[in-house]
This record gives C-alpha cells, structure tokens and sequence, in this order.
C-alpha cells in the first residue's frame, strides 16, 4: 500500500482565500499537492452540508478560507461561516470525525505565505493524524437498488386502483388548499392514466409531507403516504430530487451515519449521575436528539433536555437503560426522500446492534424512529424479537403501574399537537393525552383540530420547508393559541422544531397571536417529577 | 304433524307488512314478528316518498291498518326471535315476547297517560331529536294502538294505572314465550344506519347542525319533534343553506360498507325538494359521487330537482367539515372534480349526511337461529342472486326487502310480494307431497 496522503477539500472565498492562494502561486511558493480547491464567492457560502459532503465523500480534512473579519466583500459573509463551521465542528465531533479535521483560516489576497504555510501545517497535521475513517468505509458509490416496481404495480400495492375521484384527498390536504398545482388525487389520476414520467417529475411529488391526513379519510384507504414514498424512490433513480430544507445537512448526517466505519461521540449529553447500562432489558433509542441539538441551537429549541428528561424519567423509575454508543439515525428521512439504498443500510445495521444488545423493548421519544423501527423495519427485515414503544406509551405505562409519581404543581394550561408519525401513522392518541392529565394541575385543551383531524406542523422528512409549511405553521400556533393554553406540548422533537422555527422568524401576524411556549412530553413529566429543577421553579412563579 | 297453513314473517316494516297482506289474502294465516312497540317500520319514520312525492306515513298507514284487521293476519309486536326447529311444512317457533305492562286489548291508545308520566326520554322514533314519556307510543299512527312502558327509564310511580280510564296499565305482565307452528318463514327486517361519527372530519355528534339522513326526516316531518318547521337543530335559527353529502361510509373500504345504499341519491334530491318547497329562499347542495337515479322517473325527478328547483349538485366527497364560531355556521372543503378546483362552501347552517344503510347487526343472531348464511357485508344470502333471489338456503325460509339487498320502497313491495308468492308455492308443495306420497 502506497503511504497515506491526506485528501483536503479547500472552499476558498473569491476575494480573499482564493486570490491568497493565486498569490503563492505567482509567487512560487511551494505547498503540498493535497488540496483540491473549489472557489465560492464568499466563505459564507459555505454551508455545513458542503462539509459534510466532502466527508461523505472521503476527503481527510476540510479548509474554508475566507477575508479577515470586517474585510468580507459582502459585509458579513465571514461571520455566518464562523458560525457554521463552529456548527459543523461540534457535528463532526458527534460523528467521531473529529473537529481537528476542519479548519477555517482568514487569509488575505496578499497573503499567499499565509496560505502555502496553512496547507502545509493542515497536510502535516492530517498525516500525523491518519486517515478518515470514513474513507474505507465508503464503498463503491451506493447504487440506488431501488424499486423496479412498475407504476401500475405500485398502484396496486396502495389500493389506488380503487380510487373513485371523490376528492375527499384533495380538499383535505392541506397542501393542496395552499397550492392547488398538487393534489393526491391528480397524482394519483396521473398514475393510473399511466403517465409515468408526469408523476415522477412533477414538483408536487416532492411537496406531499406524508402526513397521511388524506389517507386517514379516504374512504378506499389508499395508501397515499406509501404511493408517494415509492414514487419518490423511483425518482431518485433517475436522479430527481426534492427540495431539502437545510441544504440537506440531515441527509448527509444519515448517510454519514450508514458509513459502517462511524464511530460516533455521541454520549456527551448524558448528564453527571444519570444511569446508563450497556446490557439490559429495555434500550432507549435516542434519535437525532444530539444533532437536532447543534443544527437547530439558534431557534431557541433544546432537544438535549428531551433526551436528559426521558433519562431522568427512567432513572427515576429504577431503570438505567441501554444507550448505544454509537446509535444511528433510523433512515425514516431518507426512506421518504427517496433514498431507500441508504435507509436499507441503516435498518440492517440498527436492527443487528439492537440484537446484539439483547433488549426486549426499545423506547424512541420520536415519532419518526418509533414508525420506522416498528413498522418499516418489521416490513423490510421481517418481525423483530424486541418490543417497539413510543415515550408516550412508555411513560403512561410507568404511571399506571405507579413506577413514577407525578408531584410537580403545574398551574397551565396545555394543549398537545400530534404528531402525524404517531397519531394517524400509528394509531397512538391516546397514551400523550394520558401522560399530559396525569400532571398534577395540567389542564388540556384540545384544539379545534385534534387527533386524527390535527394539522401537520408544516414539513417532513426535511422536504420543501416553504411558504406553504409557514403558512401552516401560523395556522396551527394562532389554533393553538386560541385555546387560551400557557404550554404546546408535543411528542415528536421535529414538530417542535418547525413550529418554534417559524415564530424565530418575521411573522405575518402580531407576535402574540401565534407566540407559544412548547415543550416535548418527556420535558412536562420530567419537570413534574422533580420539582427542584430550575425549569419547575420558573412554571410555578408564573 | 300435519303441514301448517301458516307464515311467520320476520319484520314489520313495508316489506312485512306487504308479504302478510299477500298471503293473507291467499287464505294463509300470518304471523308478523315486530321488535318495536309499532309496525311500520323505516317507512313510518320518512316524511315523502320519491318520486312521487306521496306523504310517507299517509301511504303506509292504510296498510298497516288493514295488517291489524285483517282476519288472518295476528301481530305479535314488541317481540323476537329465540328458536327456530323443524323443516318447510312444519317450523316450530319459538318467540320471546316482551312484557308492555299494558293490556293490548284494553288500550285505547288516548294517550292520557303520557300527560302524567314523570319521565322524558328520547324518542326513538324522532331518531332520539323528540321526546318521549316512559309510557309511550312510538307515533301516533302507531300500529297496535297501544301505549308501551319502557321499564328502563319508568320509575314505577304507577300515576300511568291511576289515570287509565281503560284500566289498561298492568303492572304483573311477564315475559312469555310464545310457540308456534307455521309452513313457511319470510325474512324482512330491513336496515340500519351506519353511525357516521366514526368519520370524525364531519363531525357528526360533536358539531350540532350535522345530521343524519333519517334524522333530517324527522325533523322535516309535520309529525316530527319540530313539527316540521326548517329550523337549525343547534340553536334553532332559521337556515338559508343547506347542504347534503352522499356516500358517507358508503362503497368505501375501510369504515361502513363497500356497497351502496342504492337509494341516498334519490332520497337527498327528494329531501331538498322537501327544503325548497318549505322555504324556497333556503339554497340546497347536494355533493355527490356518483349520482345513481336509475329507477323509473328517477332521472326526471333529478333534472326537476336542478332546472325547477335550482339545486345545486357538486361531484365531490368534501374532505372536512369546521364550525365558524363567530357565525355559527360549517365550512365545507371540498374538490370540485369536474372542474378540479379546491373551494370552501361556508355559512352552511345544516349538513346532512347520507350514511351507509346496512343489514341490521342482529341478523346474525336470526341467521344462527334458523342455519341460514349472510354474506360479507351482513345480508342474508340466497341459493341464486339471480333467479332465486328470495330463496335461502333453507328450503321453506324466504327473505325480501333491504336485508336481502339494497333496494328502495318499490322494489321492497315487489320483492315482498314475490317471497310470500314462493312461500305460499312451498306450503303447497309441502301439502302436496304428503297428500301424494303417504
């Protein structure tokens, strides 16, 4: 084997990295052959997935140069890249590639030394460091083994055949009152008047957020969600693709993830004193938690707390549950952006290390994980030996069976959004509505919209975040602001995302028809369980 | 034993009623079995009739009087099913017969009583929108005219028994078992109606203007709990749109029932037409999948519907139903499907839904008692759909009327008639072999 030369990706800004770096070219500085350049207009341009993407992809190390800071081109550009890379850092630290792998530089257009010296101290510093793992894990390209399953086929398969065009579909979707362009129903016309290549094309495929509503009422149970899931895989074979809300960087951090060479960081949220085990009975699969943590930190959302809540909980009731170390995404984005090599890949690997670990029940506090691990994994790998249980159905269970008491004195009103994975995918509406009146003092209000009726928060699987899904998110804060409710809690950490995403930015209405606090399930409890929390003290000055 | 010149029909709505009368008129002694207090049966409950337009009870009532006087024909109302045994010739039936706490013979149905009586509880006749005392009679055209204590609600104040001029009330009634022999069997029980709050996007029972079909009946019915006046259920108010959904829970294939009603398109059109000619200003939407008028004049009665009385039909199932709460009114989204366009019809004051009309839950009781078979979806099954569509499995056993397929009045009088044509063909075959083979 030939000796190990470090692949650097270097995204330079026009102004200032590029034009260093033309500089110790015309001036015959000497650097290491290691870095391939790629000119952006300014280093703001760079985005977190382009790092990530460059990892994917097998490069050693990442360098994003940009002007010194009150030099940027376009006033501000190098501020964002400061802050992304410092984003993208703590992802790759959670990942296991290691933050010492990206290295952000201000170098000037007259800088050229600065640049030859920088290449040369990162290519030193990447030798002496090895490899990225990731790189010998990464296969041949992933082959998108997907569906060779004929429309009609596949029409067959989700009952569409039976359709009789009633438009119950369209006129529910709240899509399509938003964007009359895509409905179910003209897909599902189009479909069956065999125009393949109109489906696989049309913008509309990629606009469905699968929140199943129109398939909780259609009268012939179409199976719209899976029609579109097997649309949009049959798609991405022919290199179609969807919007993806945040560049993608949740897909790559997925794919990152199939890499069976990831060994990931991803256990620094465990609080000090919090009980985990690495054999037992009961696993708590944690999610994207961690990540959601770094990606989403500026929306005002904590999603560590969820997952330290959800600990104390069990360790609350005697439990130390299994935490994998190196626990990976459970693949339900990329299985509904199309992506089902990679999803197929994760499924096969979660299943094996939840088999290894030998637990009986796994508990997810997302939706999402819950219907994947239950339903897709079951359906792609066969019946799995261990019980699959969503955190609302966990923590009602240990308060019927008395295992936590609930002391806490909440004096608020709380309304529940559910999530459409849970609800209509799954069937669960009760188990949350159990948990959140088992609080001392918690009265719930519905909104006019409720369970199997509820509007969905506006994105999913990270497809198409638009005006549409803020249009949807107005609608559904302002409906649950109208219920007089002090609290909006969920049970699904991406309708807390989208729905607090939407009120950080500039509002349509006045701020406080729609200003809602939220809050996870698991958070309540927690803080009912353990009044001492700095959290509890705030709800009960109030 | 010798062969029984005698039917039991099952049933006591038009489809019985019209069975008994044949076959009494053959000479033929005719049992009719009735659960409720009254015959009469959904025919009774409906306020017209399409296409005709004919006042429902004003038909009805004719012949469920001729059923009461007719020599040959004996009610046995308030009534069921508990054995069946024997073969085509010979049945030994066995009925479970209610106590009514009334003399039968003694009533005069003055309904005197029902001014003192203590307790109100909905009628279920009116589809529970009416109240009814705990002595009570259905509806005042009921048949027998005799008055019923429902011991459920009755608090046994016995002020019924004080007032009684007839000296009718009896409190010491029993449950009896009552056995008979009879040739043959008519099966006519009929339908009920899928409960549409299953479907929770229209909101039926949570939302007060939603009704059902056969609510909407009653309340439109000059003997209804409203006494016919268009009013909105929830708050009374006078309403200026209304507007009907067909298919609900029918031909799908998750809830209710994957056939259809065959008779909700006709009987919407006619319940708008009821609307226009009560107040011709109120506005009528009818949203429809298919719209079914296949019978004689049916297509007529729906092109009057439109071009005289300006109905409006819209191809469409909506997707949801919402209350405004600041007018009080529904919203209705739906999809125009001919001209694809997703729209709203607000300030609707009164939705009725047309629900899925399905076999009755009990005929599975009736079927293990006799040995027959019901299909899927709950109908009894006969030996041919086609030319044997009144006979079951059974020999002797025959069934007509909406619980042996949908089918509207007039295919229920002829298929009535044709059941107790072959039950009369049964008892003299029967008579014909013993007379010829012993």
């Amino acid at each position: 084997m030939s000796q190990y030369e470090p692949r650097i990706v270097g995204f330079l800004c026009n102004w200032c990295g590029y034009a260093g770096a033309d500089l110790a070219g015309t001036s015959r500085l000497s650097y290491p052959a290691n870095i391939r350049i790629i000119r952006v207009m300014c280093s703001g341009r760079v985005e977190p997935v382009f790092i990530l993407n460059a990892f994917e992809n097998g490069a050693d190390g990442v360098l994003v140069a940009g002007c010194h800071p009150g030099d940027c081109h376009y006033r501000s550009g190098n501020q964002h890249a400061e802050k992304r890379v410092e984003k993208t850092r703590k992802l790759l630290d959670l990942l296991g590639i290691g933050s010492d792998r990206l290295r952000l530089e201000w170098i000037s257009a007259a800088e050229g030394e600065k640049f030859a010296s920088v290449i040369k101290d990162f290519t030193e510093k990447l030798r002496s460091k090895g490899p990225s793992p990731l790189g010998m894990g990464l296969d041949a390209p992933i082959q998108h083994n997907s569906t060779t399953e004929s429309i009609h086929d596949i029409l067959k398969r989700t009952k569409a055949l039976y359709c009789q065009e009633c438009g119950k579909c369209s006129s529910s979707c709240p899509i399509t009152r938003l964007d009359p362009s895509y409905s179910p129903r003209l897909a599902v016309e189009k479909a069956l008047m065999g125009l393949e290549e109109s489906v696989l094309t049309d913008k509309g495929l990629w606009s469905c957020l699968t929140c199943y509503l129109c398939r909780q009422r259609c009268p012939l149970d179409i199976e719209y969600d899976e029609l579109i899931r097997t649309c949009r895989s049959k798609a991405a074979t022919n290199g179609i693709s969807g919007n993806c809300s945040h560049e993608g960087v949740l897909y790559s951090l997925s794919r990152l993830m199939a890499n069976k060479e990831t060994k990931q960081n991803r256990l620094g949220w465990i609080p000090e004193g919090a009980q985990i085990a690495q054999k037992g009975d009961i696993m708590y699969y944690v999610g994207c938690l961690p990540y959601f943590n770094v990606v989403f930190d500026d929306i005002g959302v904590t999603h560590i707390e969820s997952a330290q809540s959800m600990l104390s909980i069990f360790n609350a009731a005697g439990i130390e549950p299994v935490v994998l170390e190196n626990e990976r995404c459970c693949g339900h984005d990329l299985s509904f952006a199309g992506d089902f090599a990679t999803f197929t890949t994760l499924a096969k690997m979660n299943v094996a290390d939840i088999k290894k670990s030998g637990v009986s029940k796994v508990v997810t506090t997302c939706p999402e994980c819950y219907r994947t691990l239950k339903l897709d994994y079951a359906e792609l790998l066969g019946r799995q030996k261990f019980e699959v249980q969503h955190a609302s159905e966990f923590l009602s269970d240990l308060i019927d069976s008395g295992k936590i008491k609930l002391n806490g004195k909440l004096r608020k009103k709380v309304s529940y959004q559910d999530p459409c994975r849970l609800g209509r995918h799954m069937g669960v509406f009760d188990a949350p509505r159990k948990v959140i009146t088992s609080v001392p003092g918690v009265e719930l209000v519905e909104m006019d919209r409720n369970r199997e009726n509820a509007l969905c928060c506006g994105v999913s699987a990270w497809m198409g975040c638009g005006r549409h899904s803020k249009q949807m998110q107005i609608e559904r804060l302002s409906e649950a602001k109208s219920t007089q409710a002090d609290l909006l809690v969920t049970a699904c950490p991406k309708c807390q995302i989208h729905l607090n995403c939407a009120l950080s930015e500039r509002l349509p209405v006045k701020k406080e028809e729609v200003a809602i606090e939220t809050c996870d399930l698991s958070v309540l409890v927690a803080r009912a369980l353990n009044p001492q929390t700095p959290r509890i003290e705030e709800t009960i000055k109030e | 034993m010798s062969e029984q010149p005698s039917v039991l029909i099952i049933g006591g709505g038009i489809a019985g009623i019209q069975a008994s009368l044949d076959l009494a008129g053959r000479g033929f002694k005719v049992f009719v079995l009735e659960a409720t207090p009254t015959i009469g049966g959904r025919m009774a409950q409906l306020d017209k009739t399409f296409p005709t337009m004919d006042c429902s009870i004003c038909i009805l009532a004719p012949k469920m009087m001729e059923c009461f006087r007719h020599p040959n024909i004996k009610l046995i109302t308030y009534s069921e099913l508990k054995e069946v045994k024997g073969s085509v010739g010979n049945f030994q039936v066995k009925i479970h017969k209610k106590p009514r706490y009334i003399d039968e013979t003694k009533c005069t149905g003055c309904a005197s009583c029902t001014e003192h009586c203590p307790i109100e509880v909905p009628n279920e006749f009116d589809m529970k929108l009416g109240m009814r005392k705990a002595i009570y009679m259905p509806m005042p055209q009921a048949v027998p005219r005799c008055m019923t204590i429902d011991t459920e609600n009755c608090l046994n104040c016995k002020l019924c028994a004080k007032v009684c001029k007839a000296g009718a009330v009896d409190f010491s009634q029993e449950p009896q078992d009552v056995d008979l022999n009879v040739g043959a069997i008519i099966i006519a029980t009929g339908f009920d109606q899928y409960d549409p709050s299953e479907i929770t996007e229209y909101g039926y029972q949570r939302l007060g203007n939603v009704l059902t079909a056969l609510e909407f009946e009653r309340w439109v019915c000059a003997s209804g709990p409203v006494a016919g006046h268009l009013l909105r259920p929830a708050d009374g108010g006078i309403p200026k749109k209304i507007a009907f959904i067909q298919c609900v829970g029918s031909r799908g294939r998750k809830q209710g029932a994957p056939f259809c009603s065959s008779v909700c398109c006709m009987y919407a059109t006619k319940e708008a037409l009821i609307i226009r000619e009560h107040a011709p200003d109120v506005q009528v939407y009818i949203f429809y999948n298919e719209l079914r008028a296949f019978g004689k004049g049916f297509q007529e009665f729906v092109n009057r519907a439109k071009h005289e009385y300006g109905v409006t039909y819209i191809r469409s199932r909506p997707g949801e139903i919402r209350e405004d709460l600041a007018t009080n009114t529904l919203t209705l989204w739906y999809d125009d499907t001919l001209t694809r366009e997703i729209k709203t019809l607000a300030g609707v004051d009164l939705v009725v839904l047309c629900p899925a009309l399905l076999p009755r839950a009990s005929n599975k009781d009736l079927a293990g008692i006799m040995g027959l078979q019901l299909d899927d979806c709950g109908f009894f099954k006969v030996t041919h759909p086609l030319l044997a569509p009144v006979d079951t499995s059974v020999p002797g056993i025959f069934v007509c009327g909406y619980c042996q397929s949908p089918k509207d009045i007039p295919d229920s009088v002829a298929q009535a008639s044709a059941a107790s044509a072959r039950a009369a063909e049964a008892l003299a075959l029967a008579q014909v072999q013993r007379v010829g083979g012993t």
